[in-house]
């Protein structure tokens, strides 16, 4: 079986950039995007001092996270190892750009969709070498079958020792450099001089902006209240509230899904997520989860209505809320797994992310049926205790969680971690005294999905502006 | 004729012996070749091209592009390489793939225009090209009938040999002016001087040492094939020296890097000559062969200073038997003995361990020495035609002339095939091109055109600018704006250009030339040890005819009513003499067809069939006809493998030994003794003080050295607007500072200074970099390209738009507007994402020819360097005139004039090479006739 990969002999690249426009040419590139582009930077002092160049590109990994995480396998490994990518197939929904350890992919402002270097497949199918491997003046650039123990390529790895960009984030990447330069080859730091002024300055950019912090938001209101309701209904829940609540989880999904299929680059293809699946993308597997939960939410909004008109819920509504909550709680918790997938933000690799979404969904809830109980008659004073406590206890759980994330606490948005943590504690706070004011309670809602909204904001933020390449 | 069904052939199953998938499609597919489209994958939609070879204009290279030109649309796809061409072997620059976007300009200038109104107000009239050929040639007619010298044609870069040349020389003028003397001029001296040859061919692939005074891993002549071929020698154990003082990316690659302080070079290569001579290292044999050395010993008491050197010289030229070989060797010891590694540390405020392993490298090198001087410092540097002087010396001492791995001469690594017709040489001499000031001058002395002209030398009837923006790129722009202004000095002037150009503003008719893909010329360059011609074809033509579509003129296939060159010219002689009476016609009548004139088609066929060694017998191998072979494959390889070329025997027996008039190498030069240089540091290879050595710039006060003539892989000189894969590498012109240097003047990367030269002042970010000398500032010649109106010009991401100003003899440039996106046809305009396209630095630069080659010497004194103050913006440039005239004067008056030094009462050495020699009545002084040479 065929496997191929890349070498880049530094020995012999003279940072000329005559790949970076062959590729532009070959490819039909536009502006503002490169598929490879060099790197250089200068080491050390006058006179001693010397420039390296690095051709930089996509290393083809053989774990290539940006298509497992891609959710319509536009991003995709062929047969023949190249990993190669589907504009028509594409939905824009950036994930590949958060899974890429090396920043070697892109949105191309043509198509809006997800693009990279594709290994020329279209010549190497023919038997014709990339057109970056042609066009360089020094054949710096060695394209070839890693499995074919004569290619030129498997023998300059037998003949000479070679380097991968990040080998600790366990990709496997196929693009080897000769004399890799260590400086080079780790992410250039942000506070970096600034390199030679002729070349390919890369801005750091954020492919997931504020909706999707905002779609946490609405998925814990979403997901949260329904699991909250399940336990209250043990000690009584009323029925105004519990068709409001169900209603407030439907909207909740609505605008989940709104701000989900918003943020595509592709909105209209967002159904391609369930028309052509890839089931080991979170974000297809999410979109499974959240077409049941929406199925459920429905059902409850049913029971509830049901139950309103005939003034009396029934034994239905606990069975439902009971065997509904494990999906409630996966649709608040799937995303950590999704986080997990983006092995390009180190800062979302965190075990902890599924038990603290679910957390903070248990205390969303637990707040939006406060809230609602306020307004339209939440039920027994004991709901209501069990509610306060519920919520105390989540918050002060989510609040230590956040405190523990260092990196967030030490990046630009500290403030917002400090502002969404006094937002959320003081929503937690409030309800305490709403058994005689209910209006703290219909108050500590907002408060509660603001304080969140400014930690997540952060914690989706803050990870994208590290760079990778 | 779709025939959708056809996919690609398969190339998975052929097995090259390199382990490499193959690189090109194979020769015998080229008219038909099938690739599923790019654009279109993972969908699998086949594209159908027709391949057709032509040739690079992107830099004098000559490298070969090969166009795919789709079957369908007849539009250009892309330009790959051509595998069929010896001197780039199917690979290319950053600059050859960017041929496409200035085909694609959605800026280009499409139709021929004649100004209206003042010249410079920017209001156009499209006009016919009969109307052009009308008017123009009437006017060189009218020319022609009063005076020899009233037509200039103003050439950049050639981009093709001898066809524009035999056009001047068929009207009967001395008609011919270059850019070589702010390019390659000094160089050229120091090496013709020795050898009768004016430019180095090294044979990098072979060599063992590699000594580079230019960056020939990313620019110089010829950088691709070049750039291949040093990296070649140095993977299989060839070591690098490179002089600069700026960290290039030659510098970086090259195993010794020599940060030398301009115009020390000469110094530490005498040192490096001095090492040899001293412990032995050089070729004895060689040099008694090869090297005029009893000549330059019976000078010696002429020209040497060394009391010691002169007495010994004397005693052994007074020994019976005459000298002898052991002698020379004595006195080069003796003269260069003072050139220590010490020294030549100290001069160069380099470590001396480097020029000791620099000496060490090139002693153990054998013959195989290549070596290569192409502008740098000996453009830099008042003086700097000895630096390349010095360098050759290098060569002459280890053998390494002609020697596989040393280092030929360009002559016999290029192959220039001539015409069906040759013009007698012209009996005329143009004293704005060649005035008598510099009779050693290589070659017209173009750059001070505007001085000359400010001096009443004289005024031009018409004057063609060709691929050639003499306002944007010369020193002291603001010069040549006045001159092009004037339309009493420059009656007529045309600019032949793809796009436009700050100069072509200024232009009376602008005529829209064919780029790469859209003309015919043949061209070859001296890229190794052999040598080869290519053929630039129109692509998009030669496509239509392979199509069966018959193409009468290049125009009806190019996009709008794109000339090329050749037909132009052919048209435009033809028309300047409709009846033969001036001599002209007869040599644009065709070979084949009595009487008619000439297409091209038939001009390059006869070429090819009559002048190019070999390719007869090559083509009718293929069953082709010469010209079908050209066409198809757009090369060939004339000879290979030319190894010391002056030892075989000449029709006397001899061997023809080298171009001088000794035949011999000239280490001392008689002719420059003849017309007054002299002195011992003219006469032989010998440093000269630059205008710019530590002597001259006091940098205690805060004077520094401006450096500003590098250039960089990415960009095509000042021809890189218009091609936006390269602006988009590479748009900004920043200042390179050594940190020491900007704490003293306390700025950091981004901020301001201001640079005032002796001429004038400019704004420019800095960039901080451990990659400079201290004390020099280095900026990139290629950007800060301008504009003055909003519409019909270089687009906004490509240039500024400013606004010029005058008061008194101070002219100034001010930014209005940065770069920027900008809408156009082409979407990717609006995608810039850049303001910053640098600042127009060649307008504070005083002029400084040469005294002896008469080359613009870049260097500038930087009187002072400083952070900007409120008032500086970002690109202001301001220049005094008055002053430019003062340093142009300063200069012209160092120089040694024909009229007071020439042994023959002729303006210049006759065997000293020049564009299109005239007779030698033409060199003859005026008023000097009687004297004898």
């Amino acid at each position: 079986m065929t496997s191929y990969g890349f070498a880049i002999d530094n020995r012999k690249c003279i940072g000329c950039h005559a790949c970076s426009t062959a590729c532009k040419s070959e490819n039909e590139v536009p502006l503002g995007v490169f598929r490879t582009w060099v790197k250089s930077v200068e080491t050390g002092l006058y006179p001693d001092v010397t420039r390296h160049f690095q051709v930089t590109r996509c290393n083809h990994c053989t774990d290539a996270p940006c298509a497992t995480i891609c959710p319509t396998s536009a991003m995709h490994k062929r047969d023949d190892g190249i990993v190669d990518f589907d504009k028509d197939a594409c939905i824009g929904c950036k994930a590949c750009m958060q899974a890429c350890p090396y920043d070697a992919v892109h949105i191309e402002p043509e198509t809006r969709t997800a693009a990279k270097c594709n290994f020329c497949a279209h010549r190497v199918t023919v038997g014709l070498e990339p057109a970056c491997v042609v066009v360089c003046p020094e054949h710096a650039i060695v394209a070839g079958d890693l499995h074919d123990p004569s290619s030129e390529l498997s023998r300059l790895l037998a003949a000479e020792p070679t380097t991968v960009r990040r080998p600790e984030k366990g990709t496997s990447p196929k693009l080897f450099y000769v004399d890799g330069e260590r400086v080079l080859m780790q992410p250039t730091p942000p506070d970096a001089p600034p390199s030679v002024p002729y070349t390919v300055e890369r801005k750091q950019e954020r492919p997931w902006h504020w909706p999707v912090p905002a779609y946490l938001v609405t998925k814990a209101i979403a997901a949260g209240t329904p699991a909250v309701a399940a336990l209250a209904v043990l000690t009584g829940l009323g029925s105004e509230v519990g068709v409001a609540a169900a209603v407030v989880s439907l909207v909740g999904l609505l605008a989940t899904t709104a701000l989900l299929v918003g943020d595509l680059e592709r909105p209209e293809r967002f159904l391609y997520i369930l028309k052509r699946p890839n089931w080991d993308s979170w974000l297809a597997r999410g979109a499974v989860v959240l077409t049941a939960f929406g199925a459920l939410l429905t059902a409850w909004l049913g029971v509830e209505v049901m139950g309103l008109m005939r003034g009396a819920t029934g034994p239905l509504r606990v069975v439902l809320l009971a065997a509904g909550t494990p999906i409630a709680l996966m649709a608040a918790v799937y995303t950590a797994f999704l986080f997990a997938q983006a092995k390009g933000r180190d800062l979302w690799l965190n075990p902890w992310l599924a038990p603290h979404l679910a957390v903070q969904a248990i205390a969303i809830g637990a707040v939006t049926l406060l809230g609602l109980g306020a307004t339209f008659g939440l039920g027994p004073p004991a709901t209501h205790q069990m509610l306060v406590y519920l919520l105390t206890g989540a918050t002060l759980i989510d609040l230590m969680l956040r405190a523990a994330e260092d990196p967030l606490w030490r990046s630009s948005f500290s403030g917002q971690m400090l502002a969404g943590g006094a937002l959320s504690g003081l929503a937690a706070a409030l309800p305490w005294l709403s058994i005689d004011l209910p209006i703290l309670a219909q108050v500590s809602a907002p408060l509660a999905y603001a304080g969140l909204y400014l930690y997540e904001h952060a914690f989706v933020m803050a990870p994208q502006d590290i760079p990778n390449a | 004729m779709r025939n959708d069904d056809r996919t690609p052939i398969d190339l998975t199953t052929v097995v090259h012996p390199d382990g490499r998938l193959s690189q090109y499609p194979p020769a015998e597919h080229w008219d038909d070749w099938t690739e599923w489209d790019a654009k279109a994958w993972p969908r699998k939609v086949a594209k159908h091209y027709t391949l057709v070879p032509t040739v690079c204009f992107n830099c004098e290279s000559a490298c070969g592009l090969m166009a795919y030109v789709d079957k369908e649309t007849n539009e250009i796809r892309k330009f790959e390489g051509n595998p069929a061409h010896p001197g780039s072997r199917g690979r290319n620059c950053a600059k050859g793939p960017a041929t496409h976007n200035q085909v694609y300009d959605p800026e280009r200038i499409l139709y021929p225009l004649k100004r209206v109104g003042a010249r410079g107000e920017g209001r156009w009239r499209r006009i016919s090209w009969d109307e052009a050929l009308d008017e123009i040639s009437e006017k060189m007619r009218a020319s022609r009938a009063k005076r020899r010298d009233g037509i200039m044609y103003h050439v950049g870069r050639p981009g093709e040999d001898h066809y524009a040349n035999r056009v001047i020389q068929t009207w009967g003028v001395d008609g011919h002016n270059s850019h070589t003397n702010i390019c390659s001029a000094a160089s050229r001296a120091g090496y013709f001087l020795w050898s009768g040859g004016d430019r180095p061919s090294p044979d990098y692939a072979n060599a063992k040492a590699i000594l580079l005074i230019s960056a020939h891993l990313e620019s110089g002549h010829y950088f691709n094939p070049h750039a291949q071929r040093i990296i070649e020698a140095q993977q299989a154990g060839a070591k690098i020296v490179t002089f600069d003082p700026r960290l290039s990316n030659t510098a970086a690659k090259s195993d010794v890097w020599l940060p030398t302080w301009p115009g020390s070079e000469a110094t530490v290569l005498l040192a490096i000559a001095n090492h040899l001579l001293q412990t032995g290292a050089w070729d004895r044999e060689f040099v008694k062969t090869w090297v005029n050395w009893e000549e330059s010993l019976r000078a010696v008491p002429g020209w040497a200073e060394d009391d010691a050197v002169k007495e010994a010289t004397r005693e052994a030229l007074r020994r019976p038997d005459g000298p002898t070989f052991d002698d020379f060797e004595a006195m080069l010891k003796a003269l260069y003995r003072d050139f220590t590694f010490e020294r030549a540390a100290a001069e160069a405020q380099v470590p001396i361990e480097r020029i000791v392993e620099a000496a060490e490298i090139v002693a153990s090198a054998g013959s195989a020495v290549a070596a290569h001087n192409w502008r740098a410092a000996s453009m830099g540097n008042r003086g700097g035609w000895q630096v390349a002087r010095c360098l050759f010396f290098l060569n002459v001492l280890t053998g390494s002339v002609g020697t596989e791995g040393g280092t030929s001469l360009n002559s016999w690594n290029k192959f220039v095939p001539k015409p069906h017709s040759s013009p007698p040489a012209g009996d005329a001499w143009n004293e704005l091109h060649l005035p008598v000031e510099w009779p050693f001058a290589f070659y017209e002395m173009s750059f001070c055109l505007p001085h000359f002209l400010d001096e009443g030398r004289g005024d031009v009837d018409v004057y063609f600018t060709r691929v050639y923006n003499p306002l944007w790129i010369n020193p002291d722009g603001f010069m040549w704006l006045d001159a092009l202004k004037s339309e009493d000095k420059i009656k007529c002037h045309v600019a032949m250009t793809p796009t436009w150009n700050e100069s072509a503003w200024f232009a009376d008719y602008v005529l829209p030339m064919g780029h790469a893909g859209e003309r015919h010329d043949v061209m070859s360059q001296e890229t190794h040890a052999g040598s080869w011609i290519a053929f630039r074809q129109p692509v998009q033509r030669v496509a239509l005819e392979r199509a069966g579509k018959p193409v009468e003129r290049t125009w009806e296939a190019n996009p709008g009513e794109v000339w090329e060159e050749a037909e132009w010219w052919i048209d435009l002689s033809a028309r300047m003499d409709p009846d033969g009476s001036l001599g002209i016609r007869q040599h644009f009548e065709s070979p084949y067809r009595d009487g008619e004139i000439i297409t091209v088609d038939e001009y390059f066929r006869w070429i090819f069939e009559n002048s190019v060694p070999g390719l007869p017998e090559a083509a009718a191998a293929e069953d082709l006809t010469p010209l079908a072979y050209m066409r198809k494959y757009g090369a060939f390889e004339v000879t290979k493998d030319v190894y010391r070329p002056y030892a075989e025997p000449g029709d006397d027996g001899q061997p023809v030994g080298f171009k001088t008039p000794s035949r011999k190498l000239e280490f001392f030069s008689p002719t420059l003794r003849d017309w007054g240089w002299t002195e011992q540091s003219y006469a032989v290879p010998w440093p000269l003080e630059s205008h710019v050595s530590p002597a001259n710039i006091d940098r205690d006060a805060g004077e520094m050295l401006l450096l500003p003539n590098f250039r960089l892989p990415t960009l095509i000189h000042t021809r890189s607007a218009n091609a936006k894969w390269l602006y988009e590498l590479s748009h900004r012109n920043p200042v390179w500072i050594h940190p020491s240097d900007a704490s003293r003047i306390g700025v950091q990367t981004g901020d301001l200074v201001r640079i005032e030269t002796e001429i004038g002042s400019m704004v420019d970010a800095v960039w901080v970099t451990e990659g400079i000398k201290p004390g020099i500032v280095a900026i990139s010649h290629h950007l800060g390209r301008w504009r003055l109106k909003q519409s019909d010009n270089i687009g906004a991401g490509m240039s500024s738009l400013v606004t010029l100003d005058r008061t008194g003899d101070v002219h100034s440039l001010r930014i209005d507007e940065p770069g920027g996106a900008w809408k156009t046809s082409d979407p990717d305009t609006s995608r810039v994402w850049w303001d910053d396209v640098g600042v127009h630095q060649n307008l504070t630069h005083a002029v400084h020819p040469d005294p002896l080659s008469g080359a613009h010497c870049w260097h500038q004194k930087a009187v002072a360097v400083t952070k900007a103050g409120p008032g500086d913006r970002h690109g202001d440039v301001q220049v005094d005139v008055g002053r430019s005239m003062a340093i142009y004067r300063e200069w012209l008056a160092l120089a040694r004039p024909a009229t007071e030094h020439s042994p023959d009462g002729t303006r210049r050495p006759y065997w000293l090479k020049r564009p299109l020699k005239p007779t030698r009545a033409a060199y003859r002084l005026p008023g000097r006739d009687e004297e004898t040479s």
